[in-house]
């Protein structure tokens, strides 16, 4: 499996290598889709220039990187082209270790269930076998590296690749089930950008199941772990928020970077559900408004966790959707993240409503001249409409996922009392 | 006929005596009027009056510097010699219930609008940009005669404005600023390039006083409707007209001006005078340590009329070639010893050898430290303590 992935890694190499060198990159990097005020490339270069030029780069509303990628990008910004290229790469290898390791671990859970009689008699087509899930490794690494979202994003070399690369490192910890790892890579992640919090409540229940802990309110041993690990990320984000802070001797970052994730002053469109709403909002709402907006994109993980307990890292992919859907400042690199994900769920087709190709050519030519009343309107109903095709693959891979979960243990034709054939209804 | 006169017999004698004294005196007087015109170092006037303020509510502005162009006109500055700046047009304004007039006083008692008037910069071409192009002459080739301000070192410039000002600035159009300092600046470009003889520079605008604060050119005087921490208060609203028609110091200013004719002796003390506190509110400031003379011996008409007084006389009146301007200029050239060069626009041997940029920044050792410190602790921690004897 080495080869074909070194050959997808050398392609893709080759095609962002190529993109740079060609005009396509400066268009590109000025996109609002691939860049946003979060993680522009120009504004690293911005602040690290404001830096040598003595001044604080979090002065100003320019900068709103974290410490650490200034110090990353003070020796590297010459090789700032490398860098993306390979945390792309870096990202595309965790992904493969990290769902072949998925894959033995879903394989033999089935193997278990099967064994135990659990499943019903005639759910022979939806067993996978490991004849389908040989290449799901090979592909999620494809999907990530060879994605248009991707490519794009890395050549505008919009941080939010750095941001990939901690997550994807953070899901091949977890599922390895390295505690530690785990709740480092996250606390970096959450410190980087604020929502991957909500990817603590997948990743304590995945490794619940690793150390084979139910997940039950009364016990000990559940209280126990949960508290290790929550504990484990809360100290290693202080740890890296006090390091952050002997960087520059100040605490600035802190509204900066957190502030400006979670107040949204910064209104320019993006792909994202929250300019629009806010450009056009009295500032005596626009409080109340943020709160709600925010509180949007965390509330769904405690009845999704409630919900897929059994299935933590379904979970973790429907969280991540969530957040790249709802979060301040979206971008294609957060889209192309979860994205890489579903050919794991590609056994999921039979049971899905509609199938669904989101990576479908759009025109990008209304964000070019932002600068009439019928462009603004087309932007929205265009942005809305990007925002609604994810949701709606968001929940048809749910409800697919369910409803395979369900004929699983239902049996695949169902059929009512009276034996005449039953429909599965999603209420 | 030789009938005796009655009375003595010298009163012809005298009589013919003190005729030929008083015409040698004459001669004397016009010969000393000639050779005083010699001696002032003043032939032409100039005047740029300027309105900054736009809006129907600003009606004042425009009709305070439309007063002042309308008493420098009648004094006999020619529309060619002046430079009049009106940021909005009241008198076709839609809401004014009288179009084509603007009223200085209430009941519509004096239009200083008239049907005489040239307005040379209107509307938005009133851009501090535009009326410091006007000051110093730096104009593009292209604009007409009207629009400039052809002054010469013997022009004494009268320059009048008014609008909404603050301490140190005054705004235009409600979107920029000028700057005393750069009104200041202005000057003493016009005062190297010999623009003027002498300047007088009125202001109406609350905290007038600190836009001369910072003049340092010679032979400037300068007046204004209010100090520093001042407001300059509105005069009367009609209430026909809807707003307030005149500010009170340009008001009592055009009070005074009414009573100056064309030979009017009057001096600057007495329009130092005009708008005490009692009827201005405002405390009207002056400034006269920049000018030469004693402004006892200024007259009125030297900035704000046109001197163009003829006078025809049979006498022959002999001038003496080697007459000298009683005012020499103050020598300032021997500030200009140093030869002037052009600073280099483009270094260029800088950028032929030009080398790495040079990070001024690096991130504190402490910050290295403890990262790596943190990394490293974390890689033992998690493939184990053993891996320790292959690094040392």
């Amino acid at each position: 499996m080495a080869a074909p992935l070194v050959l997808g890694i050398l392609v893709a190499v080759t095609v962002r290598a190529v993109l740079y060198r060609s005009s396509l990159a400066g268009f590109i990097s000025e996109r609002v889709e691939v860049a946003s005020p979060l993680n522009a490339w120009k504004r690293v270069v911005e602040g690290l220039a404001l830096l040598d030029l003595g001044v604080s780069p979090y002065s100003g509303d320019v900068f709103h990187e974290t410490p650490l990628i200034i110090y990353l990008f003070h020796f590297l910004i010459e090789y700032s082209e490398l860098v993306f290229m390979i945390t792309d790469v870096l990202t595309a290898v965790a992904l493969y270790l990290a769902v072949q390791d998925f894959n033995k671990v879903v394989f033999k859970k089935q193997k278990l269930l099967i064994e135990l009689d659990r499943y019903a008699s005639d759910v022979a087509e939806l067993i996978r076998t490991p004849m389908e899930m040989h290449y799901i490794p090979l592909k999620v690494a494809l999907f990530y590296l060879l994605n248009p979202y991707t490519v794009m994003s890395c050549v505008a070399k919009s941080t939010c690749a750095i941001n990939n690369t901690v997550i994807a490192f953070f899901i091949l910890a977890t599922i390895k089930g390295s505690t530690l790892l785990s709740a480092i890579f996250l606390s970096i992640a959450t410190y980087q950008s604020l929502y991957p919090l909500t990817l603590f409540a997948p990743a304590l229940l995945y490794l619940l199941q690793r150390q084979f802990i139910p997940v039950k309110l009364k016990s000990k041993d559940f209280w126990l772990y949960t508290t290790q690990y929550a504990a484990l990320y809360l100290c290693s984000l202080v740890v890296i928020v006090c390091l952050s802070f002997f960087l520059l001797n100040s605490w600035d970052f802190i509204p900066s970077v957190y502030g400006f994730i979670l107040s949204v002053p910064d209104l320019t469109p993006n792909i994202g559900l929250f300019w629009y709403f806010f450009a056009e909002m009295f500032e005596h709402f626009s409080l109340f408004f943020v709160c709600v907006f925010q509180i949007n994109v965390f509330f769904y993980t405690i009845p999704l966790a409630v919900k897929l307990k059994e299935h933590p890292i379904f979970f973790l992919f429907i969280q991540l959707a969530i957040i790249s859907i709802f979060k301040s400042y979206p971008t294609v690199g957060d889209v192309a993240l979860y994205m890489a994900f579903l050919p794991l769920w590609s056994h999921l087709y039979r049971c899905k409503f509609f199938v669904f190709d989101s990576s479908h050519p759009h025109p990008h030519s209304p964000w070019g001249t932002l600068n009439s009343n019928t462009t603004d309107v087309y932007c929205v109903t265009y942005t809305l409409y990007i925002s609604l095709l994810q949701i709606l693959l968001i929940s048809d891979y749910f409800y697919a996922f369910l409803r395979r979960e369900y004929y699983l243990t239902h049996g695949l034709y169902l059929t009512r009392k009276d034996g005449t054939e039953a429909m599965l209804v999603l209420k | 006929m030789a009938a005796a006169l009655p009375g003595p017999r010298w009163l012809p004698a005298a009589a013919a005596l003190l005729w030929a004294c008083c015409g040698s005196a004459a001669t004397d007087g016009i010969q000393d009027q000639a050779e005083q015109f010699f001696r002032s170092g003043h032939t032409n006037n100039w005047a740029v009056l300027v309105c900054t303020s736009r809006f129907w509510f600003n009606y004042r502005h425009v009709a305070n510097t439309l007063s002042v162009y309308r008493s420098v006109k009648r004094l006999g500055i020619p529309d060619s010699h002046i430079v009049l700046m009106l940021a909005d047009d009241m008198a076709c304004n839609p809401r004014n219930p009288k179009p084509a007039t603007v009223f200085s006083h209430k009941n519509m008692e004096l239009n200083v609008y008239g049907d005489d008037v040239e307005v040379d910069y209107r509307s938005y071409e009133v851009t501090v940009e535009n009326f410091l192009r006007v000051l110093t002459g730096r104009i593009p080739p292209s604009t007409p005669r009207s629009k400039r301000l052809l002054s010469d070192d013997r022009s004494n410039i009268l320059i009048y404005m008014t609008g909404h000002g603050g301490n140190g600035f005054l705004k235009f159009q409600d979107s920029e600023e000028i700057t005393n300092v750069e009104l200041a600046d202005a000057f003493e470009q016009m005062w190297q390039k010999r623009r003027y003889n002498e300047l007088l520079f009125i202001i109406d605008t609350c905290q007038g006083a600190s836009m001369y604060e910072r003049f340092y050119s010679p032979n400037i005087m300068a007046l204004a409707s209010s100090q520093v921490g001042e407001d300059s208060l509105s005069h009367q609203p009609d209430l026909g007209i809807g707003v307030h028609l005149m500010d009170r110091y340009t008001f009592y200013v055009l009070e005074f001006l009414e009573e100056i004719h064309p030979a009017s002796q009057t001096n600057m003390n007495d329009l130092f005078q005009v708008c005490p506190r009692s009827l201005c509110v405002s405390t009207p400031g002056h400034r006269t340590d920049l000018f030469q003379r004693d402004p006892q011996n200024v007259l009125i008409t030297d900035f704000f009329g046109s001197v163009r007084k003829v006078e025809i006389t049979t006498e022959t009146v002999a001038l003496d070639p080697n007459l000298v301007g009683l005012e020499t200029r103050v020598p300032n050239d021997e500030m200009a010893t140093e030869p002037l060069k052009y600073a280099e626009q483009l270094p260029v041997a800088q950028i032929i050898h030009q080398k790495p940029k040079q990070k001024d920044w690096h991130p504190p050792g402490g910050f290295i430290l403890g990262l790596w410190a943190l990394i490293i602790m974390v890689f033992f921690k998690t493939y184990g303590i053993k891996h320790m004897k292959y690094i040392f």
